[in-house]
């Protein structure tokens, strides 16, 4: 009992204090990750049989919502095309260089191995690595969230094997993104985890109106200060699901419910910076 | 042969806590894993307890990513303590499993906070006791089948197995 304790103690202390361990770590993640895969592979049909009876009883409901929902998104995608023509003509005209969108980097397509959802932390492991371009800091999201294909942001990438690596997800108490609104980008703040799985858009002044609905995206580098963010400009994190203000507090309370459910995540797009010269 | 079954039932314990259970919002508190190793813990006793708890709590920890030996040494000693209950006062007891994975369960929580906070890294105690309940439940919940299936696997030593020495009086 004292040894393993003390091996356990050591095993911490090396494994905190140094990279010694990564590369043992990151060859037992790729040979434990055919038995994961088998247990995803086998317990799938009874996941999607217990998916497919709650969609059943919520599809009506649905259905009618999605209706009117699709009439009013139609009108909209008028107006972007108009609006985005438009931009791209004056872009041109002004010679304006923009902060790097999702369009700067490349993509790495990952499978989520394990989940390790907890209290604690909140991160999962994908089946990418270093050998495929991931590196610590990358961002990720989610390949489905966004009608041009950039997906709703889920985290990033904070620990790299050759094969495998760790994503800490939007949820976790490390997490942090600078973020605005869509329709005001007076709004700058910053995403953090909120109660459950909702988030918080925390440091935003009183004063721009943040109504609920809006979309919240990655505010990306604001070309001021040495550090830039980490995040391209233009991700979708969330939509405002509630805003309060109290005189205790210098900043508004925004409630961001994310695009993706996190708690559910079977593959990822790992955005990864292009090489340049 | 019990090392072995013991290897087999707790990495696929692992398997299902990693790929199925935290992938359902209302089960993500839950840990079979844990609730595996006390089952085995209470019937092979101590030592068996705590080698099980340490090779576990590796696997996990190798699998997440996550800091080596964190999970390992939680769990070497929930598997020792829980081990030693069973070889003294817990023998046939019928409310021993679920006081274990209880009892297991709340210090469990509160030691991942402390370790987390030791090593400086954000150690939510609010998340954690928030999610306490639910997971609490779900655990006992589990220990019904888990126990049923280890007792199966792992029945109890008889009386002559289990006297190592006998002292004679007079």
């Amino acid at each position: 009992m004292g040894c393993l304790v003390l091996a356990s103690l050591v095993l911490i202390t090396v494994s905190f204090r140094s990279s010694a361990l990564d590369g043992v770590q990151g060859v037992g993640a790729t040979v434990l990750r055919p038995f994961e895969t088998a247990a995803d592979r086998v317990t799938r049909p009874f996941r999607d049989t217990v998916g497919w009876f709650q969609g059943l009883v919520n599809a009506k409901n649905q259905n009618a919502k999605l209706r009117a929902r699709v009439a009013a998104l139609e009108q909209e995608q008028i107006r972007y095309a108009s609006a985005l023509e438009e931009n791209v003509q004056l872009r041109e005209d002004l010679n304006y260089h923009a902060p790097p969108s999702v369009a700067d980097f490349g993509k790495v397509d990952a499978e989520v191995v394990a989940n390790a959802q907890s209290a604690i932390e909140d991160t999962i492991t994908i089946w990418a690595g270093s050998s495929n371009g991931v590196a610590n800091g990358d961002v990720v999201v989610e390949p489905t969230g966004n009608p041009d294909g950039t997906g709703a942001l889920i985290g990033t990438v904070t620990h790299v094997t050759p094969d495998v690596s760790r994503v800490t997800l939007l949820t976790d108490n490390e997490s942090a993104v600078t973020a605005t609104d869509l329709t005001n980008t007076n709004v700058i703040g910053a995403i953090r985890p909120g109660s459950g799985s909702s988030l918080i858009l925390d440091r935003v002044p009183k004063q721009p109106a943040v109504r609920v609905g809006d979309t919240i995206i990655t505010a990306g580098s604001l070309g001021q200060g040495p550090l830039k963010s980490l995040y391209p400009r233009g991700i979708p994190i969330g939509t405002v699901t509630g805003r309060s203000n109290s005189d205790a507090n210098l900043f508004q309370n925004i409630r961001v419910q994310p695009f993706v459910d996190l708690s559910s995540i079977e593959s990822v797009i790992v955005l990864t910076p292009k090489k340049t010269g | 042969m019990d090392a072995l079954k013991a290897a087999l039932v707790l990495f696929v314990a692992c398997l299902l806590q990693l790929s199925v259970l935290t992938e359902y919002k209302a089960f993500r508190s839950a840990s079979i894993v844990l609730v595996a190793l006390l089952a085995i813990a209470l019937l092979r006793g101590s030592v068996f307890g705590a080698i099980a708890g340490f090779a576990t709590g590796l696997l996990l920890d190798t699998a997440t990513l996550g800091t080596l030996g964190v999970t390992s040494l939680l769990m070497t000693l929930a598997g020792f303590w829980i081990g030693r209950y069973g070889e003294t006062t817990a023998r046939d007891r019928f409310h021993a499993p679920y006081l274990s994975v209880a009892v297991v369960t709340l210090l469990y929580a509160f030691g991942q906070v402390l370790l987390q906070f030791m090593l400086g890294q954000p150690a939510p105690a609010g998340a954690a006791v928030h999610a306490l309940p639910g997971a609490l439940l779900l655990n006992l919940l589990l220990t019904l089948p888990v126990y049923a299936l280890a007792r199966r696997l792992f029945p109890p030593a008889e009386l002559g197995d289990r006297v190592r020495e006998v002292r004679l009086l007079g």
